[in-house]
């Protein structure tokens, strides 16, 4: 029995982990999942180590068939999710057995859905990472016809009553708005801007189309530098916003450069970067001021969080067998992989 | 020379990261500071701390806020400095690498406009530029650019009204009164003078790029008819 998953319609998806943590120091962006959350609770319910591999699907339908029995979980954007043309909940485990094909469709409210394969996929590494890097030109993007080892197998788990959801596993959803409210804390250069860096808070912005992993531009009534000293090239952290023009903010999201010679008016929370993670062209977002201390603790709640999501579902795997040594199947490498 | 800690400043910078400046009157002094800042952050390996970005006065360390916190980076940061303070370290010895350059033609589309500006020959403008040696003074973006100093023109260089969509790897251009080569084809902005026929960037090593901040680096042209001579070589250190 080999153990692949086919892309049979790849949309805009690739395989990634949390991100390039000693790429920075190298020049390299951090990339990886720009919805942290949605990819750490993917890789969680699906049995997973939060870094794991995992699928980022953008915007776009996509379709995979397996050719063994698997358990996945699905997250992020609000999609249709069906496996063998049955539909299938949202932030749950699901099994897929061996010949069907699971279809994630429709993604209208967010930007970006996860799909985590129990036992993970296999990908090429960079620094410790599988994050593609669009400059270096690294990374797996999937085609059609793409060609996915998995790990491990996990027989398909029945309710055997009325069909009944399987899995309660009661993590409180991200929502998935039109008009996005992000937290920032002020920037380390934020005096630059005098009184105009108030025009921040009071005003809100529209995602422009030219928004990508690299950074989100966005138009509104924009804050305006005092002074034109030239600034010499410091690193930028991700998350820093940034006027780099007269037409429009620039927020700088995983993809960024990590140097820069524009002063960082204002930096958006861990939290919060998952939030324009999901933003899509023509979405409003309002800033709202707050403090490092009351960013860590949101980040830390969130993190508690996915740790009880972690504990309900190792006792629920327990209970079925799923993470219990001796029935992981782990899978002999595919022919020609 | 010890690190004067005297003459530091740390700012928050978002949830996940610090920035830290050196403010001493002494630019050279403050390269020095934070890139051996840098290095010992690095070395230090401390929990939930990612990793440094040294440029010219400031690094940016960047850290786990869910298993430290930026009160407990700024007490590492301190920490840090107070040793670099006691101790005077020895420095690595800095390599030095031969950059072989095609200038002009289509391998430097902007020379003549940089020798326009700087009312300079386009000759004038290779010899400057390949005067003396520079002074990686750190990895930049995209993809570990080695940032540098100089050259030695009259003038500063200004950045392209209109930046490019896609400079190729290899291009060697100049801003400002920055010199730098494109290790990846990305978009840019700066002048582009010429290209070497190396290969910078290797995904098969730790680090992608073969040179550090503060190795030396020295341009050598070479005629268009050698570019395709060098087809697959990547820069090595020459000394």
């Amino acid at each position: 029995m080999s153990g692949v998953l086919t892309i049979s319609q790849p949309g805009n998806s690739v395989v990634t982990d949390l991100g390039r943590f000693r790429g920075p120091r190298y020049g390299l962006p951090v990339n990886g999942a720009l919805d942290q959350f949605s990819a750490r609770a993917a890789n969680i319910l699906a049995g997973n180590e939060d870094n794991d591999p995992l699928i980022e699907i953008t915007a776009l339908d996509f379709r995979l068939r397996t050719d063994t029995d698997i358990l996945v979980a699905v997250t992020g954007a609000p999609v249709t999710l069906s496996v063998g043309g049955r539909t299938c909940p949202q932030w749950e485990p699901v099994s897929v057995r061996a010949g069907e094909t699971l279809a994630v469709r429709g993604m209208t409210g967010g930007l970006r859905a996860y799909l985590a394969v129990h036992g993970s996929v296999a990908a090429p590494v960079l620094l410790g990472s599988c994050a593609p890097d669009t400059v270096v030109g690294f990374g797996l993007k999937l085609a059609e016809g793409t060609q996915l080892e998995v790990r491990r197998s996990v027989a398909p788990i029945r309710q055997p009553y009325f069909d009944l959801p399987l899995f309660r596993l009661g993590l409180s959803r991200p929502e998935f708005g039109t008009e996005l409210v992000v937290d920032v804390t002020d920037g380390p250069d934020i005096d630059e801007f005098g009184d105009s860096a108030g025009l921040l808070f009071s005003s809100s912005f529209t995602v422009s189309g030219r928004s990508n992993h690299i950074g989100l531009r966005l138009g509104g009534e924009l804050p305006e530098r005092q002074s034109s000293a030239e600034l010499l090239s410091r690193g930028v952290p991700v998350g820093a916003v940034e006027v780099p023009s007269r037409d429009e903010l620039l927020v700088l999201h995983r993809g960024r450069g990590v140097t820069a010679g524009y002063p960082v008016l204002a930096v958006v929370t861990s939290m919060s970067l998952d939030i324009l993670a999901q933003a899509r062209p023509g979405h409003t977002v309002t800033f709202r001021r707050t403090t490092v201390a009351e960013a860590a603790g949101a980040l830390r709640t969130a993190t508690r969080q996915l740790e009880n999501l972690r504990a309900a579902v190792t006792t629920v795997f327990g209970l079925l067998g799923i993470g219990a040594q001796p029935q992981w199947h782990d899978l002999a490498p595919a022919v020609g992989s | 020379m010890p690190v004067n800690a005297a003459a530091i400043e740390v700012h928050e910078s978002g949830d996940s990261a610090l920035r830290v400046v050196a403010v001493d009157a002494d630019r050279e002094a403050n390269w020095t500071t934070v890139h051996r800042l840098a290095e010992w952050l690095e070395s230090s390996g401390a929990d939930g701390v990612y990793g440094a970005v040294p440029t010219y006065d400031s690094v940016l360390v960047e850290f786990d806020a869910r298993s430290t916190s930026a009160r407990q980076v700024k007490a590492f940061v301190q920490l840090g400095l107070r040793q670099l303070g006691h101790a005077d370290t020895q420095v690595r010895a800095p390599r030095e690498f031969d950059v072989p350059v095609v200038y002009g033609g289509e391998y430097g589309p902007d020379l003549e406009r940089v020798a326009g500006q700087q009312g300079l020959s386009t000759e004038d403008v290779v010899r400057l530029h390949c005067a003396g040696s520079y002074v990686i003074r750190c990895l930049g973006a995209p993809a570990g650019s080695p940032m540098m100093d100089g050259p030695g023109f009259p003038l500063p260089v200004p950045r392209l009204k209109d930046p490019r969509l896609s400079v190729p790897a290899g291009a060697v251009a100049v801003a400002g009164r920055q010199a730098v080569i494109a290790p990846a084809t990305a978009p840019g902005g700066w002048c582009v003078i010429g290209q070497t026929p190396l290969t910078l960037l290797n995904l098969a090593n730790e680090p992608l790029v073969p040179y550090m901040p503060g190795d030396r680096l020295s341009f050598i042209p070479v005629p268009a008819a050698d570019f395709g001579g060098y087809a697959g070589r990547y820069l090595e250190p020459a000394r």
